[in-house]
């Protein structure tokens, strides 16, 4: 029999409306309130405990709530982990997000929630957490459990994930190969073909990739060059020749810093690039049309900005994906900062 | 990367050679590079070419991280 | 032009002493194949051939590069200015042995284009060739300049591959084909769409061309395509050989020679054509990576279509990465131009699936269809018998697999069970056409 234990809110815990919000979390065992329709609905799986917190406990103390939750599970066997249905409550939604993702985070095991569309947890946590579409009130409890536990069955018997459509929840930017059945119908060929054939007869028509919004940063303001400590971080995979932190020459998940302290420039035969993604021969022959030390101290020199950071930061960017990009760059973002670097130039290739 | 870094408060100039794929990254300073394998120096030339060109885009380089800008900008080089 | 395709369906391979073609079992005498092949290139220093079935619990690896053996009735030269001398492609009869393909396997050395081949178990749905015979020729050789390079031409071995797909065919020259496939191309100007009221569509195509350095990229007519320009070819020389596959790109974004031979979108336009579209050919480009490269590509892509009258056209890219840049301008600069476009390619997601799918991105291409994630993982048992090298996959850098991974340890592990990327599939995203995978939403 799998384990499963749930979340819910003071209000569903059963305590109270609004006048019990500020309710701490504690966790009983077996069922309370809408996770005996949870229980009822799981095959070969029980809920085995509940969690209850207040809603204004949770977002006016998450880390507290969240740490003393992270406490009573610690202990706990659990295969799976279901907060809400949330509905369209706001807090309740936001705090249901909270405790998968520090669950998931913390052991690891399957979370899943449901709720509106128009709850505010929804788009704070689908991209971490598996939340259902669900409806605006606790009159569609039956079918919005209903919902989440056919997957959960699904989950817990190691059936196949058919995708965020086909199983209802909220899409997520996760997106993986699927294998249909081997015939012609279904061959890259023939489904470029068709839907070229629908394009020109003006008939709908799937894309199997609809393009995403841009998400942009805010932009830096300008720096006076008289402040600037500038850093040089490259992708071109630029590394001392013996290359030290094995960083590997595509779908790099390492990086390396390295001093250039004292040099004026980055000689060849000390410095070579591991990059698979390119001919390396011009980088090797001389790096520093990879990483322009030599330019950037000769501006050093001339007093055209403050320092130069004593470091340079590689790593390779072919085949990389865009959440190791993120993670190396954060990874180096203390170093940085605790030189003073206000100013990067970030070489690709 | 650009991201991440310019999300952390660092002004980043992101020099490289695929525009639009710099754009697509959410760069907001770019400064052209001539290729991808030899972003700053083509082999083919000499060496003070190469050094002329590397030292003139890494300046544009310099002057965009003291420029203000209002959305994604590329520089202008010359050379 | 016209290309008429004899098929003659292979039963069986089977090496014996003299060579034949009999009841569907093509025979080959083994000895004086690797003769012959060795005769023509001093650089080869063995070489063998063995046979691999669908089903057989086998893993072939590094996988090189795979083609169709075929013969060429008139006696013209089965892959020209690479087999022999640069002569007309396109138009005439060919006899293909199907159901099989040569299969070129390094026998200890990989390099960064080369892939993996499983002829059976959960492998085996990666990739085309598992539906093959793989009539594997392993092979070393005295290249000594690329030994330990990343990137390696193998010239020696891949036109070992090409002369013995043709020396393959010629055994089955007498034999009778069982069916027929006729691509005919009628010339452009000669068949306006006022005469039936169908839209033009063209194929652009743009093969791997992104080393600088020669020798690594695809060859049409044997002319390297990091020299070339857009060219506006028909597709029928694209079915009869004028194209073969290069050494570069990640293996499972490659179109193989055999996919060229075989290319299951140009196969398909032709079902279309004359009936819901007019198939006016294919504008052939390729995938430099300089930026101006990729700009003045997509310009001369551009003008051709718009000066063929083309209404509509379907794009399709050999890679990813640095390549989408290509392949996504040149859907925005026809879309600009008035040209609706399909997309075909695959995508790089990453292991979690939350990487931007394509390096750059344009709310132009509203139609585009996904033939896999280079970088899901494949975890897979030993096979029984390994033909080549397994260790290449850890030790010589080729793509999707690792020597060295904290967490995940090395790619061919001792006991002989793989774990790798999609990456590492022999041409397993078939951008070609031939893939049944698609992408989903998580």
């Amino acid at each position: 029999m799998k384990k499963v234990i749930c979340y819910v809110n003071q209000f569903f815990g059963g305590i109270g409306g609004e006048d019990k919000a500020d309710q701490e979390p504690y966790i009983v065992e077996g069922v309370v309130g809408p996770t005996m329709a949870i229980n009822a609905a799981l095959k070969d799986a029980e809920v085995t405990h509940t969690v209850v917190c207040g809603d204004n406990f949770m977002g006016s103390n998450t880390e507290e709530a969240l740490s003393r939750i992270m406490g009573f599970l610690e202990d706990k066997e659990m295969d799976l982990f279901i907060a809400g249905p949330a509905f369209q409550a706001g807090r309740y939604g936001v705090a249901c997000g909270n405790v998968c993702k520090a669950v998931k985070e913390k052991f690891g095991v399957p979370v899943l929630t449901s709720m509106n569309g128009e709850n505010p947890g929804a788009d704070m946590f689908k991209k971490d957490v598996i939340i259902f579409k669900g409806g605006t009130g606790a009159v569609k409890m039956r079918q919005d459990v209903k919902v989440l536990t056919k997957f959960a069955n699904k989950l817990l018997a190691g059936e196949p994930n058919l995708g965020c459509e086909a199983e209802g929840y909220f899409e997520r930017g996760c997106r993986h190969e699927v294998f249909l059945e081997d015939i012609r119908e279904n061959t890259a060929a023939y489904r470029g073909v068709q839907m070229l054939k629908k394009k020109m007869a003006g008939e709908p028509y799937q894309t199997e990739l609809i393009i995403p919004e841009k998400d942009l940063v805010p932009i830096a303001p300008a720096i006076d060059l008289k402040d600037a400590v500038i850093a040089l971080v490259t992708t071109s995979g630029c590394v001392p020749v013996e290359n030290p932190d094995r960083i590997q020459s595509a779908s790099a998940t390492r990086w390396g810093r390295y001093s250039i302290k004292d040099m004026d420039r980055l000689e060849a035969g000390v410095f070579k690039t591991i990059h698979a993604g390119y001919d390396p021969a011009a980088g090797n022959a001389d790096p520093n049309v990879l990483v322009p030390l030599d330019a950037v101290r000769a501006y050093e020199k001339e007093g055209k900005f403050k320092r130069l950071h004593d470091y340079f930061y590689t790593t390779v960017g072919t085949g990389t994906t865009e959440a190791e990009a993120t993670r190396m760059a954060e990874e180096m973002i203390p170093y940085l900062q605790e030189d003073g670097v206000n100013a990067i130039i970030l070489g690709s290739t | 990367m650009v991201k991440a870094l310019e999300r952390a408060g660092f002004n980043v100039v992101h020099m490289c050679n695929l525009i639009p794929v710099s754009m697509t990254v959410g760069a907001n300073r770019i400064v052209p590079t001539i290729s991808i394998p030899y972003p700053l120096g083509d082999p083919n030339t000499p060496k003070e070419e190469q050094w002329k060109l590397r030292y003139h885009r890494v300046g544009v380089a310099l002057d965009a991280i003291a420029t203000d800008v209002t959305e994604q900008t590329v520089f202008k080089v010359r050379i | 032009m016209k290309l008429k395709i004899g098929n003659i369906p292979v039963k069986d391979v089977v090496l014996g002493s003299q060579d034949g073609f009999e009841n569907g079992v093509l025979t080959i005498n083994k000895q004086a194949a690797i003769d012959y092949l060795m005769e023509l290139d001093d650089h080869i220093t063995s070489l063998d051939i063995v046979i691999a079935h669908p089903g057989d619990d086998t893993r072939i690896v590094p996988v090189i590069e795979t083609i169709e053996p075929r013969y060429r009735v008139d006696g013209r030269t089965l892959f020209p200015g690479v087999t022999d001398e640069v002569v007309p492609a396109g138009d005439g009869e060919l006899k293909a042995l199907k159901g099989c393909c040569v299969t070129v396997v390094g026998g200890t050395w990989g390099s960064f284009g080369d892939g993996v081949i499983d002829m059976g178990g959960e492998g085996a749905k990666h990739t085309y060739w598992s539906k093959l015979i793989n009539i594997c020729l392993v092979g070393e050789t005295d290249e000594e300049f690329e030994r330990y390079e990343q990137q390696k031409c193998n010239h020696a071995l891949r036109w070992a591959g090409h002369r013995l797909a043709e020396y393959l065919g010629k055994i089955a020259k007498g034999v009778a084909a069982e069916s027929f496939e006729e691509f005919e191309f009628e010339p452009v100007a000669d068949r306006a769409k006022k005469n039936n009221g169908l839209p033009n569509v063209a194929l652009v195509m743009q093969p791997q061309s992104q080393m600088e350095a020669l020798g690594y990229n695809d060859l049409w007519y044997g002319w390297d395509m990091n020299k070339y320009l857009p060219t506006f070819v028909s597709p029928t020389e694209v079915l009869d050989g004028a194209m073969i596959s290069g050494s570069f790109m990640p293996a499972s974004s490659k179109w193989s020679t055999y996919e060229m031979q075989n290319f299951p979108t140009i196969k398909e336009l032709f079902e279309e054509d004359g009936k819901s579209l007019n198939f006016v050919g294919v504008i052939m480009s390729m995938l430099n990576v300089a930026l101006d490269q990729k700009e003045r590509a997509a310009i001369m892509v551009r003008s051709m279509a718009l000066n063929l009258g083309v209404d509509y056209a379907i794009v399709t890219e050999e890679g990813y990465g640095n390549p989408d840049a290509d392949y996504v301008r040149c859907q925005v600069i026809l879309e600009d131009a008035g040209i609706p476009v399909v997309g075909i390619s695959n995508e790089c997601t990453g292991r979690d699936g939350f990487s931007q799918p394509l390096v750059t991105l344009d709310s132009k291409m509203n139609a585009l269809v996904s033939s896999g994630n280079v970088s899901e993982l494949s975890d897979l048992p030993a096979c029984a018998t390994v033909i080549g090298c397994l260790e290449a996959m850890n030790r010589d850098g080729m793509s999707g697999s690792w020597g060295y991974d904290e967490i995940l340890g090395k790619s061919a592990r001792d006991d002989g069970s793989i774990i790798m990327e999609d990456n590492n599939w022999f041409c397993g995203d078939h951008i070609s056409g031939f893939s049944v995978k698609t992408m989903r939403e998580f």
